[in-house]
């Protein structure tokens, strides 16, 4: 898992056309930066939704693969069993969908269904927490400590 | 890679036993405006982009009855993240739309402890749209003007003068290659923030 993570060239699939990723990117589904699949089939693999079951769900929830995930993962279509294997480490939807090259707005329907299944475990930002007084003096004190 | 591996792999160890506590904050801007830049040069992992939905009111005369004035346009949005401590994580999206904004722009910015909106003041217009949202959605947020070249070719006041932005809303000045002048910018985005918060504290 740490290998993909530090593969740079999985980092920027939009953004880097240049660098021979074949050989590291499943050739097998729309990866935006090919220029081929994507603007063709988005919600297809939604079935035409645009909105997760929760119309709520954050780009930045985290998500996390669930022991139940793991186990049913091979009976998965490629793109939630691509998920499941991405996220045995917490990481957030819009992350998930960078680095495996889905539309935001799809990786978000496919994380809510797979949330929904009870094969990813999700920490969502509190509900009000950007009217939170501690929080947000944690987060002053984190970026200050940046140099 | 093996995808079964043993039982005694889970849980993941890596990072403890819970998920980071996300927050964000939002970048918004015209286009070339400095805000992949800014956040590549806070961000502790290289940018990372997804393509996103935008729905944008559309200009003119509409076409069809069934959109009436709108159309969705695919943009690129960038991304990076800050580990702020054990618990918190910080995200900073880069968030395009230059012109009027749809529900998308909400899906994007909903909970976000407050923004920061880049001006080239060679193209003033291109921040209104992010202006008028942020306004009338309550969202704190700070006005900074990139300093392209280490230069700033105009005085703030003038700036503040043509955005039509009263004097509660911070204006500032900085440079989104300097990672210390990001860092000030954001930390000026979370002073409003903690303001409004405070604010709603002492009015339970």
């Amino acid at each position: 898992m740490s290998s993909a993570e530090h593969d740079p060239s999985r980092l920027r699939p939009y953004l880097d056309r240049t660098v021979g990723s074949s050989a590291e990117v499943p050739a097998d589904y729309g990866q935006a930066g090919d220029g081929k699949a994507s603007g063709l089939r988005p919600y297809l693999l939604t079935g035409g939704r645009a909105r997760p079951l929760d119309a709520d769900l954050e780009i930045e929830a985290q998500v996390m693969t669930t022991p139940a995930g793991r186990a049913d993962a091979g009976r998965l279509t490629f793109e939630l069993r691509d998920i499941v294997v991405l996220c045995q480490q917490p990481i957030a939807i819009a992350e998930m969908a960078a680095r495996l090259g889905l539309h935001l707005g799809v990786a978000r329907v496919l994380a809510g269904d797979l949330i929904a299944l009870g094969y990813l475990a999700v920490r969502r930002p509190d509900s009000g927490l950007h009217n939170d007084v501690q929080i947000i003096e944690r987060v002053i004190r984190g970026l200050q400590t940046i140099r | 890679m093996d995808s079964r591996p043993s039982a005694d792999a889970w849980p993941p160890v890596v990072t403890g036993a819970r998920p980071p506590l996300p927050v964000k904050i939002v970048i918004a801007g015209g286009f070339g405006v400095g805000k992949t830049t800014a956040v590549s040069s806070i961000s502790e992992i290289p940018v990372l982009t997804t393509e996103a939905a935008m729905t944008q009111a559309g200009a003119g005369i509409d076409l069809t009855s069934h959109t009436p004035g709108k159309t969705t346009t695919t943009v690129a949005l960038d991304f990076g993240c800050i580990t702020i401590d054990d618990e918190i994580k910080l995200y900073i999206f880069g968030t395009p739309g230059q012109d009027r904004f749809g529900f998308m722009w909400h899906d994007l910015t909903a909970g976000a402890l407050g923004a920061l909106v880049i001006v080239d003041t060679r193209r003033l217009d291109d921040c209104y749209g992010a202006v008028d949202y942020f306004e009338h959605n309550d969202t704190p947020f700070v006005v900074a003007v990139n300093r392209f070249n280490g230069r700033l070719d105009h005085h703030l006041e003038d700036v503040r003068w043509a955005l039509a932005i009263p004097d509660s809303t911070p204006l500032i000045s900085f440079d989104a290659r300097e990672r210390a002048s990001v860092r000030d910018a954001l930390l000026s985005v979370l002073q409003r923030s903690l303001q409004r918060a405070e604010h709603r504290v002492l009015r339970r």
